[in-house]
C-alpha cells in the first residue's frame, strides 16, 4: 500500500497536539476562514467545494457542494446549518474522535459552511452520550468566540456566525437528517416525509443544510489547498478524498484509520488493522456501519470508495468496518443488529415498526432452535416489504443484515431450523418483547 | 422548584433558539442532571417555561431512552450490547454485573447505588467492550476492570479508569492521554 | 402547499382527468371515484404518510409513492391497483394485523372499521404471524373515553386532530416503536375539550366512547341527520338510536356547518331529554293544590276556557306569553301567531331578551341586516379576526374551530379582548392563539371598546372612504373619544394605550376582517350601545362594507336568531319587522286573515312587573324557566303566585312549571321536526330521531289545538306546512342549509346612520360610567359559561354530568395561594344578600380580580346576585356581584385533584 498524506487526523497525530485553539492555530488553523472572509464570495466557496467532489460522510454520500447549492440564495429571513454529530450507527466512532481531539477543525469547517450558505446560526446536534465531546466543543466555541473566529462581525467583515451545541438524549433515528431537525425543534425524533427537503423547508421550515462532522472537517483543507487538490486524491472523479474508516471487531488493532478511498479493505484490515486478532481466519465483515450488507473474504480487495463497495453489493455508508472471525454465528450477529434496529425504530411507518419486531421474533426463535421451515421465506418477504416502503432510509438499512447473511450464510439458518425440527421436546414460549 | 437555581442557564438556553420549544431536550436533560431522573414536577415547570402542554413535554420525554421518568441509582451503568461490543465480550460484563450487583427487576440495586442497563452502540466500538457510567466512558473492559471500577465507585464515588478524549489507535506520547 | 386554481392533467388507472395543481393524488383519485385505502390520511389534517397503506405506482418514480402526501403534477400517470401495489397493501395489513388482538366481536367499531374493511378486501384469510402479540392494558382516558391500544394502528390521527384542529394538544404518543401508545400524560386523567374528535377520527376501535360501550352493533343503529340543540353554532349531528334508545351521536365530514367537527355538548350531551323526570302526560292543578296527570282533552279545554274567560273579563292584555329560543322556528312562529291572532296581545317575549336582542337592535340600526354579513368560510379566509367578550372556545366551540383554522392554517392575525388570561392548558383557550390578547378587567368591555375607538382616531387609522363620505360622523366620534382619557380607560378596563393601538393597528390593516361579539358584551348593561360602537369601529376601519369582512353577534342558545326572525320578542313582528311597521302589519293581516293587535308589547321583565301590579292575569310560558334563570330579587315567584292562571309547556317539572296551573308535556328536539336558524343565519332542518316521550307533543301542535278550541283555528298538516307560511312572511327561509351568499349591509341604512342616526345616543355611548370597584376585602364573582354545558338543559345529560357534574368556584391559582386557598378547599361566599358554600378549583385563566362560577349550576349561588334592567332594551342583567370569601377549612372535601 503506497504512502499517502492524512488530512483530518494529521494534527491530532502530532505528538503533544491537544486540540486547543493555540495548537490549532499553530497548525495553520482558521486560515481558511480568514481567506474566504477576506474576499472569496459565498458562490465561489460553494464552487470550490463542488469542484473538490467532496461527498457526505454521514452515510448517504451526497455531493456536499451540490447540497449547499440547493439553498435558495435570495431567501429572506434566517437559514441554518446543522452539524450532524449524532454518530449512532453501530460500528462508527470517527466523529467522536474528530470532535474530542481537534474540535476547531470542525468549527472552522462549520463557519465556512455558514458563510457559504448565508447562515448566521449553526447547531451541532451531538448524541447525548457524548458528554465529554460536548464539553470539549463548548469550550472550543468559547475559545474561538473570544479569539474572534466566531460571533458577530467576524474579522470586521460584517459576517456573523454563532454555533451552539445541542445534545440529544438517546435515539439513533435522530441521526436521520429530518428526524434531527424535529428533535432540534423539541419534538419526537420522527423523520419527515420528503419532499419538501431541508434545503428549502428545514429547521423551523427555513432553508437548512445538514452535514456530517467529518464532511465539515474537510472543508477548511479544501478551501486552503483548492478543490482541484482534493479532487485528485482517492478515487476521482466520483469518490475523491480520504475517509476515516472505523475498524472494529476481531482485528489486532481496531481504531480510526484515515486513508484515500482507492485503498482496499485488505489494506485497511490487514496492513493497518494488523489482521485478525487470533489465528481464526476472517469470516465476514460489514463495510459501512450496521446499515450495510455483510461482505465476505472474497471482497477483501474491493476498493473503499462508494461505487466499488456498491458494486460489491453493499455500501460504504458511515465508514464503520466491523470484522468477524470464523466461528461467529451469522444468525446471532444478525439478531444482535436486528434487535438494535427494533429498539431504534421511531415507530412512524407500519412496515418498519411492525416488521422489525416480527423479524426479531423470528430470528430469536431460529436461534433458540424453534425455527420453522417457512421462516426464511417469511423473513425475506418481510424485508422485501420494508425496503423502499418507508419514510426514511432506516427501513432499507434494517433489512441489510438479514438479506445479506441469508445470501451468504443461508446454510447456518437452515442448520438451526433443521435442529429445531429434530427437537420434539415441548418448547417454552419467547417472552413478549418490550423496550 | 427544580429549576430555581438555573434561571440564568435557562435564560441563556432560550436565547439560542428562535422557537422556545427547541429548549425542551436541553431542559429535560438538565432536569435529569438535577434530580437524577425527570420528575413530573420538573415536567410541569418545563411546560410552563416553554408554554407547552404537559402531553407535549411528556411525549417528547418518552421518545428518548436516556431520559428516565423514574428514579434510578446514583451510578447508572450502561453497558453497550450492540454487535461490535458483543463480538469482544460485552455479554460477559453484563453477566458479571448481574451476578455481583444483583440489580432488581428495575435494574437498580437494593441500596439504590447502581442501576445496570444494556444499551445500544455507544460509539466506541474500537475500544469495546464499553460501558458508560453517568458522564464517563470506560473502555476496553474486562471483568477484572469492571470489578475495580465498581469498588472504586463504591469507595470514592469516582474511578481513575475513566477515559479521556477518544483516540484509537492511541498516540504514545504523554499528552496523548490528556484532555485539551 | 395549497392547491392553486391552475388545472393539470393526471391519469389515474387509465382515466385522464383534470384537477387543480397541488391536489394530493389520493384526493384526485377520490374525485374520480377511486378510493385508495388509507389509515393515517384525513382531509382535515396535514399529510403524515406514516401508515404506508396508500402506496400507489406513479410512472417515472422508481419506488411506490404515498398518494396521501404526493401532489399531482401535469402529465402524472398513477396506478392504484397494480400487482406491486396490491402486494404492498397486503403486507401493511398483515403487519398491522400481526399485533392486532382481532377482538372485533367486542369492539364497538366492528362493522364500521377501516381495518376490518380493508382486511376483508385485500388480505388472504390466513395470516403468517405466529409470534407473540404485543399486549397493552386498556385505559380509561377520563370518564367518557376508553382506549384499547392493542387495536391502535399508530396513524396518529387522534393526536394530530387534537393539535391541528382543536389546538388542545391534549393527546400524546408516548414511547417508541411498536410500544407507542396514545395517552394524556403520565398516569393523569384526560383533561381536554372532550370534543370526541379523537373517537370520531380513529379509523379503528382504539379510542371509543364509554357512554355507549358494548350497547350496540353499528348495523343495528337507525340514523337521523338533525341539528344540535345546544349552542348557536347549529352543528349537524347524526343521531343513532336502537329500539328508540339514543345510542350515540356523531357527525360527518363535509356535512353541516361543522363539517364533521363537534364539541363535547354535541358529542356527549345527547341524553339530556331522556332523563327520568320528563313530564309524560298533561298535568292539572287540583283542589288540594297538587299537580295531577290528566288527559289532553281536559287539559287543553281547560286552558282554552281559562284564556277565553280571562280575555272577556280583563281584555286580551291580561295575558302574556314567553317562549324559549331553544324551540324550532315553527314552534315560535306559531306561538306568536297564537298570542297575537288568537289571544290578541303583543305581550310576547323570549330568551333572546337575555342579551341577543342587544346585538340585533344595533345591527338593524347601523347596517340594516341583523344577520351576519360573513360566513364560517369568511372566518377561515380572514386575515384579521377580533373577538370581543366571546369566551369562544367555551360558548361557541365550533365557531372557535373556524378561528383556529384561520390562525393555524391561514396565518390570520387574531386579536382577543376577553375577560380571561391567555393560559395554555390541554383545554383549548382561544386567546393563546392571539397575536394581541387584551385581558379586559371587571367585564368593563364598554371602556375596552372605547379604547379601541380612541386608538383608531389617535392612530389615524380611519379609512379614507368613510372620512370622505361622512366627515361629520368621523369628527363627532373624534371629539367624543378625545373627551375620554386613556387613564380612565386603563383604570376601568385595564387596557393601556399601547395595548389598544397595537391591536387596532393590526386589525385595521387586515384585508378581510371579521369581528365576533359574545355574551360578555351582549348580556351586559349597555350591550346595544357597545355593539353599536363596535359597528362604528368597523365603519371607521372600512371593514363594515367590504365583502368577506363583517361583524357577527354570537347566539348562545341554538335558535336565538330564529326567535328574533319569528317575531317572538317584544319589539318585532316576524321578519323581523318593527312592531309598528304598517307595511309588515298589513302583510301579516293578509296572510293571517286577521289583524295584528294594537296593544302595547311587553318584555319578559315588563310581564313580571305587570303580573305583580295585576294588569297581567295569566302567563303562557313555553320552555322558559324564569324562576331559575333570574335571581330571586327579580320577583318572578311573587309574580307567578299573584297570577290567576299559569300554563307551562315543558319537558320537565322545572321550578317554574311546578308553580303552573296546567303543564303540557312537550317533545324534545330529538322528538320533533322543524328548523333552527344558526348564529350565522343558516336555516337548517331538524328531524325527529326518536319517538315522542310519553304523550308529549311538539309545541306547535298544542298552539294549533288551542286555537281550534278558542274558535280561531290555525291548522297545519305538519311543521313543513308552517314553514311554508313562514317563507311568505320572513325573508331568507326559502332555501334550507348553508345560504349561498351572506346578506350585504343595506347602504341606505348605513347612509342614514352616518348622517343623522348615530347622533341620538352618541353621548351615552361615548361616556363611561365610573368604575364600581368591589369594596375592599371583597371580590367580584362572575357567572360564566362552561364548555361542558349549555344553559341548564345540558345539566340533565349524563355524559356531560360525568365530565362536569357540579359547579365549583374557579380562582386564579396565584391569587388563591395568596388567600391560602388550595384545590378542593371549601369556601363560603358572603354578601349582603346571603351566603353560599362551594368548593374551589384553581385556574390560571381566571384573572386575579374575579372569581368564576359556572352559570349552569348557579342554584348554589343565585341568592348572592341582584338583577339590573337595561333601561334601553329591557335586558335583565345579573351575572356579576361582589362577595367576600371565607375559607371553611375543617370541611375540606376529600376529593383529590
Ligand atoms: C437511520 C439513519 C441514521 C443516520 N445517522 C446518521 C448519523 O448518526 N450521523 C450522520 O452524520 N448522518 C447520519 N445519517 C445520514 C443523514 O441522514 C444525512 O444524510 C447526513 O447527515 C448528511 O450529511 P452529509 O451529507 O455530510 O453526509 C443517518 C441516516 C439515516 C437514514
Ligand atoms: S422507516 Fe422506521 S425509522 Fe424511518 S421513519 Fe419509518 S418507522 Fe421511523
Ligand atoms: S394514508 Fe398515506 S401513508 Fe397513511
Amino acid at each position: 500500500m503506497k504512502a499517502f498524506e492524512k488530512i483530518l487526523l494529521r494534527n491530532m497525530e502530532q505528538p503533544g497536539y491537544t486540540g486547543s485553539l493555540a495548537d490549532y492555530e499553530r497548525a495553520g488553523g482558521y486560515q481558511a476562514l480568514k481567506k474566504v472572509l477576506g474576499g472569496v464570495s459565498p458562490a465561489e466557496v460553494i464552487e470550490t467545494v463542488k469542484q473538490s467532489g467532496l461527498r457526505g460522510r454521514g452515510g448517504a454520500g451526497f455531493p456536499t457542494g451540490v447540497k449547499w447549492g440547493f439553498i435558495p440564495r435570495d431567501h429572506p429571513g434566517p437559514k441554518y446549518l446543522c452539524c450532524n454529530a449524532d454518530e449512532s450507527e453501530p460500528g462508527t466512532f470517527k466523529d467522536r474522535q474528530l470532535m474530542e481531539r481537534d474540535p476547531h477543525q470542525v468549527l472552522e469547517g462549520m463557519a465556512i459552511a455558514c458563510y457559504a450558505i448565508g447562515a448566521q446560526t449553526a447547531y451541532i446536534y451531538i448524541r447525548g452520550e457524548f458528554r465529554l465531546g460536548a464539553t470539549i466543543l463548548r469550550r472550543a466555541i468559547d475559545e474561538a468566540r473570544q479569539a474572534g473566529h466566531l460571533g458577530a462581525n467576524l474579522y470586521g467583515r460584517g459576517v456573523t456566525v454563532n454555533i451552539y451545541v445541542h445534545a440529544g438524549a438517546g435515539a439513533y433515528i435522530c441521526g436521520e437528517e429530518t428526524a434531527l431537525l424535529e428533535s432540534l425543534e423539541g419534538k419526537r425524533g420522527k423523520p419527515r416525509t420528503k419532499p419538501p427537503f431541508p434545503a428549502t423547508h428545514g429547521l423551523y421550515q427555513k432553508p437548512t443544510v445538514v452535514n456530517n462532522v467529518e464532511t465539515l472537517a474537510n472543508v477548511p483543507h479544501i478551501v486552503n489547498r483548492g478543490g482541484a487538490w482534493y479532487a485528485a486524491i482517492g478515487a476521482p472523479p466520483k469518490s475523491p478524498g480520504t475517509r476515516i474508516f472505523c475498524l472494529s471487531g476481531h482485528v489486532q488493532r481496531p481504531g480510526n484509520y484515515e486513508l484515500p478511498v482507492n485503498a482496499t479493505f485488505r489494506d485497511l484490515i490487514e496492513d493497518l488493522g494488523g489482521g485478525m486478532r487470533s489465528d481464526k481466519p476472517l469470516k465476514a465483515f460489514i463495510p459501512g456501519g450496521a446499515s450495510a450488507p455483510f461482505l465476505t473474504p472474497d471482497h477483501l480487495d474491493v476498493q473503499l470508495d462508494f461505487e466499488s463497495v456498491a458494486r460489491a453489493g453493499s455500501m460504504s455508508g458511515s465508514g464503520g468496518v466491523t470484522v468477524m472471525e470464523e466461528g461467529t454465528s451469522m444468525v446471532w450477529a444478525t439478531l444482535r443488529l436486528m434487535e438494535f434496529f427494533y429498539h431504534e425504530s421511531c415507530g412512524k411507518c407500519t412496515p418498519c415498526r411492525e416488521g422489525s419486531a416480527w423479524i426479531v421474533q423470528i430470528l430469536q426463535r431460529i436461534l433458540n432452535k424453534q425455527g420453522r421451515q417457512d421462516d426464511l421465506h417469511t423473513l425475506l418477504d418481510i424485508c422485501g416489504n420494508i425496503g423502499g416502503r418507508t419514510v426514511c432510509a432506516f427501513g432499507d438499512a434494517e433489512i441489510a443484515p438479514v438479506q445479506s447473511t441469508l445470501k451468504y450464510w443461508r446454510s447456518e439458518y437452515e442448520a438451526l431450523i433443521a435442529e429445531a425440527g429434530a427437537l420434539t421436546a415441548n418448547r417454552k414460549a419467547i417472552p413478549v418483547l418490550s423496550v | 422548584m427544580v429549576f430555581d437555581k438555573h434561571r440564568d442557564t435557562i435564560e441563556e438556553l432560550l436565547s439560542r433558539y428562535p422557537v422556545k420549544r427547541s429548549a425542551l431536550l436541553p431542559l429535560l436533560n438538565l432536569a435529569q442532571r438535577e434530580e437524577g431522573y425527570v420528575s413530573q414536577a420538573a415536567m410541569r415547570e418545563i411546560a410552563a417555561i416553554l408554554d407547552l402542554t404537559l402531553p407535549q413535554v411528556f411525549e417528547t420525554a418518552t421518545f428518548y431512552t436516556m431520559l428516565s421518568l423514574k428514579p434510578i441509582g446514583t451510578f447508572h451503568i450502561q453497558v453497550c450490547r450492540s454487535l461490535m461490543c458483543a463480538l469482544v465480550g460485552a455479554d460477559d460484563l453484563l453477566a458479571w454485573l448481574k451476578t455481583h450487583l444483583e440489580p432488581g427487576a428495575d435494574g437498580t440495586t437494593a441500596d439504590r447505588q447502581f442501576t445496570v442497563s444494556a444499551v445500544e452502540c455507544l460509539g466506541s466500538c474500537a475500544t469495546g467492550p464499553v460501558m458508560q457510567i453517568n458522564d464517563g466512558y470506560y473502555e476496553r473492559l474486562t471483568q477484572a476492570k469492571v470489578g475495580r471500577i465498581v469498588s472504586d465507585l463504591k469507595q470514592t464515588g469516582d474511578c481513575s479508569l475513566k477515559s479521556g478524549p477518544f483516540m484509537m489507535p492511541e498516540r504514545t506520547d504523554a499528552a496523548g492521554a490528556g484532555a485539551p | 402547499m395549497a392547491t392553486s386554481q391552475q388545472l393539470v392533467t393526471v391519469t389515474i388507472d387509465g382515466v385522464r382527468t383534470q384537477v387543480p395543481d397541488g391536489t394530493l393524488v389520493i384526493e384526485a383519485a377520490r374525485q374520480m371515484g377511486v378510493m385508495v385505502p388509507h389509515f393515517c390520511y384525513h382531509p382535515k389534517l396535514e399529510p403524515d404518510a406514516n401508515c404506508r397503506m396508500c402506496l400507489v405506482e406513479i410512472e417515472k418514480f422508481p419506488k411506490l409513492q404515498t398518494s396521501c402526501s404526493t401532489r399531482v403534477a401535469d402529465g402524472m400517470v398513477v396506478r392504484s391497483s397494480s400487482a406491486q401495489v396490491e402486494a404492498a397493501r397486503q403486507s401493511v395489513l398483515e403487519l398491522i394485523l400481526g399485533n392486532h388482538p382481532l377482538d372485533c366481536p367486542v369492539c364497538d367499531q366492528g362493522g364500521r372499521c377501516d381495518l376490518q374493511d380493508f382486511s376483508h378486501e385485500y388480505t388472504p384469510t390466513a395470516g403468517r404471524f405466529k409470534e407473540l402479540k404485543r399486549v397493552l392494558p386498556k385505559q380509561y382516558l377520563g370518564p367518557v373515553i376508553e382506549t384499547q391500544m392493542n387495536r391502535c394502528v399508530s396513524c396518529m390521527r387522534c393526536v394530530r386532530y387534537c393539535d391541528e384542529v382543536m389546538d388542545a394538544q391534549a393527546l400524546a404518543a408516548v414511547g417508541r416503536g411498536t410500544l407507542t401508545q396514545i395517552t394524556h400524560w403520565a398516569d393523569h386523567e384526560l383533561e381536554c375539550d372532550m370534543c370526541g374528535g379523537c373517537i370520531q377520527i380513529c379509523p379503528v376501535g382504539a379510542i371509543t366512547s364509554r357512554l355507549s360501550m358494548y350497547d350496540f352493533r353499528p348495523w343495528m343503529l337507525k340514523r337521523t341527520d338533525t341539528i344540535c340543540a345546544y349552542c348557536g353554532d347549529g352543528c349537524q349531528i347524526t343521531v343513532q338510536q336502537k329500539d328508540n334508545q339514543l345510542i350515540e351521536v356523531n357527525s360527518t365530514l363535509g356535512a353541516g356547518r361543522n363539517n364533521g367537527d363537534l364539541c363535547v355538548r354535541g358529542y356527549f350531551g345527547y341524553h339530556a331529554s331522556t332523563q327520568a323526570g320528563r313530564v309524560r302526560r298533561p298535568l292539572m292543578r287540583q283542589a288540594d293544590g297538587s299537580l295531577a296527570e290528566s288527559t289532553w282533552e281536559d287539559a287543553l279545554e281547560h286552558v282554552a276556557r281559562q284564556f277565553l274567560a280571562l280575555r272577556s273579563t280583563y281584555g286580551a292584555d291580561a295575558i302574556g306569553g314567553c317562549i324559549t329560543a331553544r324551540c324550532t322556528n315553527e314552534d315560535m312562529y306559531l306561538f306568536q301567531k297564537f298570542m297575537r291572532l288568537v289571544v290578541g296581545t303583543n305581550q310576547i317575549d323570549s330568551s333572546a331578551r337575555y342579551g341577543y336582542i342587544n346585538g340585533v337592535r344595533a345591527l338593524r340600526r347601523v347596517q340594516g341586516t341583523h344577520r351576519w354579513t360573513v360566513r364560517y368560510e369568511d372566518i377561515v379566509q380572514a386575515d384579521g379576526i377580533m373577538l370581543v367578550g366571546t369566551q369562544l372556545h367555551a360558548a361557541n366551540p365550533v365557531t372557535a374551530i373556524q378561528v383556529k383554522q384561520a390562525v393555524k392554517r391561514g396565518g390570520a392575525n387574531l386579536i382577543t379582548l376577553e375577560a380571561l388570561l391567555p393560559a395554555r392548558s390541554t383545554v383549548s383557550n382561544i386567546t393563546t392563539l392571539a397575536r394581541h390578547h387584551l385581558t379586559v378587567q371587571r367585564g368593563r368591555f364598554d371602556a375596552a371598546i372605547l379604547g379601541l375607538l380612541k386608538a383608531v382616531c389617535d392612530g389615524n387609522l380611519i379609512h379614507e372612504e368613510i372620512a370622505g363620505q361622512a366627515p361629520q360622523f368621523v369628527d363627532a366620534i373624534r371629539t367624543r373619544v378625545a373627551g375620554v382619557a386613556w387613564q380612565v380607560i386603563q383604570e376601568q378596563s385595564g387596557l393601556s394605550q399601547t395595548d389598544c393601538e397595537a391591536a387596532v393597528r393590526t386589525y385595521a390593516q387586515a384585508e378581510r376582517a371579521v369581528l365576533l361579539v359574545g355574551q360578555d358584551v351582549l348580556r351586559s348593561l349597555g350591550g346595544e350601545g357597545m355593539v353599536t360602537n363596535l359597528l362604528d369601529l368597523q365603519m371607521l376601519t372600512g371593514h363594515l362594507r367590504r365583502p368577506g369582512s363583517g361583524l357577527g353577534c354570537l347566539a348562545e342558545e341554538n335558535n336565538e336568531q330564529g326567535a328574533v326572525e319569528m317575531g317572538v320578542v317584544a319589539e318585532y313582528l316576524p321578519g323581523p319587522a318593527d312592531l309598528h311597521d304598517e307595511g309588515a302589519r298589513a302583510a301579516l293581516a293578509q296572510t293571517w286573515g286577521g289583524g295584528v293587535p294594537t296593544g302595547a308589547s311587553a318584555t319578559l321583565v315588563d310581564m313580571v312587573s305587570r303580573a305583580k301590579t295585576g294588569s297581567i292575569k295569566a302567563l303562557f310560558i313555553v320552555g322558559e324557566n324564569p324562576v331559575a334563570s333570574l335571581p330571586p330579587d327579580a320577583g318572578v315567584i311573587e309574580a307567578l303566585e299573584s297570577l290567576e292562571f299559569v300554563v307551562c309547556q315543558e319537558l320537565f317539572l322545572t321550578d317554574t312549571a311546578r308553580r303552573a296551573h296546567v303543564v303540557l308535556p312537550a317533545c324534545s328536539v330529538m322528538e320533533k321536526d322543524g328548523t333552527f336558524t344558526n348564529t350565522e343565519g343558516h336555516v337548517q332542518r331538524v328531524r325527529q330521531s326518536v319517538d315522542a316521550w310519553g304523550e308529549s307533543r311538539p309545541d306547535w301542535e298544542m298552539f294549533s289545538a288551542l286555537s281550534v278550541l278558542m274558535d280561531h283555528p290555525m291548522e297545519y298538516a305538519d311543521a313543513k306546512d308552517i314553514l311554508r307560511e313562514i317563507r311568505g312572511v320572513v325573508p331568507g327561509y326559502t332555501l334550507l342549509g348553508p345560504a349561498s351568499m351572506p346578506p350585504r349591509v343595506d347602504e341606505d341604512t348605513v347612509a342614514r346612520y352616518v348622517t343623522r342616526g348615530f347622533q341620538d345616543d352618541l353621548s351615552r355611548r361615548y361616556t363611561l360610567q365610573p368604575t364600581s370597584l368591589p369594596p375592599s376585602g371583597s371580590l367580584s364573582l362572575r357567572l360564566v359559561q362552561s364548555l361542558y354545558h349549555s344553559g341548564k338543559y345540558s345539566t340533565r345529560a349524563k355524559g356531560l354530568l360525568e365530565i362536569q357534574g357540579e359547579g365549583r368556584l374557579q380562582i386564579n391559582t396565584a391569587g388563591a395561594r395568596r388567600l391560602g386557598i388550595e384545590e378542593n378547599d371549601t369556601v363560603r361566599l358572603v354578601n349582603e344578600r346571603g351566603q353560599a358554600i362551594v368548593s374551589v378549583t384553581l385556574s390560571d385563566r381566571v384573572p386575579d380580580d374575579v372569581v368564576w362560577f359556572p352559570e349552569h349550576f348557579d342554584q348554589a349561588v343565585r341568592v348572592l346576585f341582584a338583577s339590573q334592567v337595561d333601561t334601553q332594551t329591557g335586558v335583565p342583567v345579573w351575572k356579576t356581584t361582589n362577595v367576600r370569601l371565607e375559607t371553611v377549612r375543617e370541611c375540606r372535601s376529600e376529593r383529590q385533584p
